[in-house]
């Protein structure tokens, strides 16, 4: 038995096998950072590109320091932009503002980022099976948990380059760009660490992500009632966002503060640890019963289940978006226009802000938020759609006498009337928001503030779909990317001066600010027009291809 | 919630096809993706009521073939039809009259295998649900559970319970029984057997060499994108070398010169003849001999798929 183990040791030494030095671990956070590259790249390029706009934008809109004081003392001071930006420590000079207004969205965007990657490592790997395959081997789960999270740190340092890299490109000083850079991405492993308990807890990707979303969305709300009601600024305290806030980079910065982030992810992931260590591989601490009664409704056809196997998502969104705008909605009762020059005004128009001095004014501003957000909606539905078709489910679909045609217009459909059906509640939830505390606005007006959203969506829609007919693996990618650059050509169009056509590219150049400005026809009319031109070559080209899986 | 209805084709009238056209019928067939060729002009014709086996190892583009015959994949070049129905063009068309099982069970996880019968009866237009009944009970199947919580096995049974409760003219096969027990391996034979009663056209693509023995009337066998031989059992082992056995009393002579003959092995007294079309040369030489005993025995589906196989390999390629 010696001599026959020895045989074996000498062909094949079990201290080197091939691809001699590579420890397994390593192998998977290579792995894990490649299958996230693309979203990982595309974050960077964001995170870069807004942190050089921001800087040189105001450089170039507020050149003298008395132009910077008008400016701080009535935009800065608005409640309402608190919602977005947070609070401002020091908007007076270039680098006070760029940390405002940088480190306000990109704590969002980081937190999206850190929720995304936790689940797809911790949760969407298992869902598909391959974590299975990946325990089988010699693998311990503690090393394959880490191996996750080391992924996940490359990731953020990337994000945190890319900050950094931004700034100093747009003038900022290195040392102080480092640390507000820092402050961005504290909010990532706090948001991974929910994201990776979420994994635990849930026994699927989606439900992980719902769970994981819906909290990311409170500590959201959290920072924005901190923001901007008046005696509630130590919410702060409870949240990353707000935490990120008070890391002050550029306004008389606490690095202290880093602790709470530091010690809030080590706590969550320890608990994710411990319990992705004790249970079933496959499963979630939340059971989901194996058997049901059996349900006929919403079976009659691929659009109706599809609706039927979505609804649990489509039903956050709508509570989201709603209760955002209800927030909005009373928020809105806040504002005025004391304090705010005429020349501050033309200023303000030219980050794309337009007139924000009244509640309507406010809100109409607002919506161009939630026309993006319908439309990373859409892309999300078209999003839903290509999973059905790299899962291979759509093989079973289309095997059956169902027509290509049929299937993806019934999704079209879906997604053209559930961003219907948010961009409605997005408006009569910010009327009765506004309505609650007094103000007097028309709900016409607020539900064609709503409608506004629409031939938005609808033409992102169209362009989606294109892109899923054509280019079937990247499509999701190619939607969120064209949303996303649309939406900053806007802003960065607008402060750079580059020529009119150019800026007037982008779709969000062509929504009137409804209600205070009307509901612009023509151009509604011409971008529904150019959806459905795309979505009819859609239907056609996705005719003529092959079926694409993974 | 049992409303579908029984499918008509259940009557006879109906299910004798009036054009008279063929079940699968292709013309120079082929695929590639990128450089590759997955399939090279293939020429397949199924009659109605036939089993066909369709036989090839991994990759030998059996899959490849099953979807440009439900139109899943352009041809590259050449066509493909259902009862004379264009697969790709007209997909819905050709669909109502088939019914397909996947290799791999891909359904929707968070419905139940009720929900999913009813899913896919509503998207066909109705089944038989009385069939239905009766193959859920020979499956064994809980039609309660989620599929989410099925084995790859009992998903498998859903996708065959489905298919065959259509009771479509044709039913096209891919590699149905990967994943199924033993006891449900014989619970797929006796419904295979029972859809070719009905009249039936079942095409069944496979690599498990016994049961396409046990079930088909014509096999096919493909490699590497190829159609390299077809016909019935008896065709395939006529057109291949029948194994004789023999023991001489004493050394074995020399057989060489005989026409059809091929020594495949030698003992010290005793020989392994394969012998291609008739054997009666070989015995009347045999006769001169000291003949000690002989066997010969037809070669098992294994051998010709094998001999297809290894034989050939340097006319392999694309």
């Amino acid at each position: 038995m010696l001599a026959a183990s020895g045989a074996v040791s000498a062909r094949i030494d079990p201290a080197s096998p091939s691809g001699a030095g590579i420890r397994p671990g390593r192998a998977l956070v290579v792995r894990a950072s490649r299958d996230s590259r693309v979203r990982t790249i595309a974050f960077g390029c964001l995170f870069a590109l807004y942190s050089y706009i921001q800087p040189v934008g105001y450089r170039h809109a507020y050149p003298s320091l008395s132009d910077r004081l008008a400016f701080a003392h009535s935009f800065a001071s608005n409640d309402a932009l608190r919602l977005f930006y947070g609070y401002p420590y020091n908007a007076l000079t270039i680098s006070g503002y760029s940390a405002w207004r940088v480190g306000g969205t990109l704590t969002i965007f980081a937190a999206v980022w850190g929720v995304l990657a936790a689940v797809r490592a911790l949760r969407a790997e298992e869902d598909a099976g391959r974590a299975e395959l990946v325990l089988a081997g010699v693998l311990r789960r503690r090393t394959m948990y880490l191996s996750a999270l080391a992924a996940i740190a490359i990731g953020m340092s990337i994000l945190w380059l890319a900050e950094l890299v931004g700034s100093v490109a747009g003038g900022l000083p290195t040392g102080g760009s480092a640390y507000f850079a820092l402050a961005t991405t504290s909010v990532v492993p706090v948001c991974v660490g929910v994201g990776a308990v979420a994994s635990q807890l849930a026994p699927t990707r989606r439900v992980a992500l719902q769970l994981a979303s819906a909290v990311v969305g409170a500590l959201f709300l959290l920072r924005v009632i901190a923001d901007t009601a008046s005696g509630a600024g130590w919410l702060r305290w409870l949240t990353p966002l707000g935490w990120a806030e008070e890391l002050r980079p550029f306004a008389g910065a606490q690095p202290l503060v880093l602790l709470l982030p530091v010690l809030t992810s080590a706590l969550l992931l320890a608990v994710a640890g411990r319990i992705a260590a004790g249970r079933d591989v496959g499963a979630g601490l939340i059971r989901v019963r194996d058997t049901a009664e059996s349900n006929p409704r919403l079976l009659s056809s691929p659009a109706a289940q599809a609706l039927r196997s979505d609804r649990g998502g489509l039903t956050v969104w709508l509570i989201s978006v709603g209760g955002f705008a209800f927030i909005l909605g009373m928020v809105s009762a806040s504002i005025s226009s004391a304090g705010i020059s005429q020349s501050v005004r033309r200023e303000l128009a030219k980050l794309g802000s337009g007139s924000i001095a009244t509640p309507t004014g406010y809100l109409a501003f607002v919506f161009i938020f939630f026309i993006l957000t319908v439309s990373l909606f859409v892309c999300a539905q078209i999003g839903a759609a290509r999973r059905e078709e790299s899962e291979q489910r759509l093989e079973t679909l289309l095997a059956l006498p169902v027509s290509r045609s049929g299937w993806l217009g019934g999704r079209l459909l879906i997604a053209a009337g559930a961003s219907g059906a948010i961009s409605g509640v997005a408006g009569l939830l910010a009327w009765a928001g506004a309505a609650s505390q007094g103000v007097s606005i028309s709900l016409a007006h607020m539900l064609e503030a709503g409608a506004n959203c629409i031939p938005v969506a609808l033409l992102f829609l169209g362009i989606a779909a294109l892109a899923h007919a054509a280019v079937p693996r990247a499509s999701a990618g190619i939607a969120y990317a064209i949303v996303t650059v649309a939406f900053l050509w806007d802003l960065l169009g607008s402060i750079l001066g580059v020529p009119k056509w150019v800026v007037e590219l982008t779709p969000f150049q062509h929504v009137g600010l409804v209600p205070t400005q009307p509901f612009r026809v023509g151009a509604a009319a011409i971008m529904v027009a150019i959806g459905l031109l795309a979505a009819a070559a859609a239907l056609a080209v996705f005719r003529r291809r092959d079926l694409i899986g993974e | 919630m049992q409303q579908a209805p029984t499918r008509p084709c259940a009557d006879p009238v109906r299910s004798a096809d009036v054009s008279g056209a063929a079940a699968i019928h292709t013309e120079g067939l082929s695929k590639r993706y990128g450089r590759t060729v997955a399939l090279d002009a293939l020429d397949l014709t199924v009659r109605q009521g036939e089993v066909y086996g369709y036989l090839g190892p991994n990759g030998s583009g059996k899959t490849t073939t099953i979807r440009l015959l439900l139109g899943l994949h352009r041809p590259s070049a050449g066509r493909a039809e259902l009862f004379g129905i264009d697969a790709w063009h007209d997909p819905v068309a050709a669909h109502r009259r088939a019914a397909y099982v996947a290799g791999e069970p891909f359904l929707w996880p968070s419905l139940t295998s009720d929900e999913t019968f009813a899913f896919l009866a509503n998207l066909r237009g109705g089944t038989d649900v009385a069939y239905r009944d009766v193959l859920i009970a020979r499956f064994q199947l809980d039609t309660a559970k989620r599929v989410r919580a099925l084995s790859k096995g009992n998903r498998q049974k859903v996708q065959l319970i489905a298919a065959f409760a259509s009771r479509a003219d044709l039913l096209v096969l891919d590699e149905p029984t990967g994943g199924l027990d033993p006891l449900m391996e014989v619970a797929f034979r006796e419904t295979v057997v029972e859809a070719k009663e009905r009249g039936q056209t079942v095409f069944l693509s496979s690599h498990i060499l016994s049961e396409v023995e046990a079930l088909c009337d014509r096999v096919g066998i493909l490699r590497a994108g190829r159609l390299v031989d077809e016909g019935t059992l008896a065709e395939l082992r006529h057109l291949s070398a029948q194994t004789i056995d023999v023991t001489f009393d004493g050394p074995a002579p020399s057989l060489d010169g005989l026409a059809g003959v091929r020594v495949a092995g030698a003992g010290a007294n005793a020989l392994r003849l394969e012998v291609s079309g008739n054997v009666g040369p070989v015995i009347a030489a045999l006769a001169a001999h000291p003949v000690l005993a002989l066997s010969s025995r037809e070669p098992s589906l294994e051998e010709i798929f094998l001999h297809h196989y290894d034989g050939s390999k340097d006319s392999a390629g694309g």
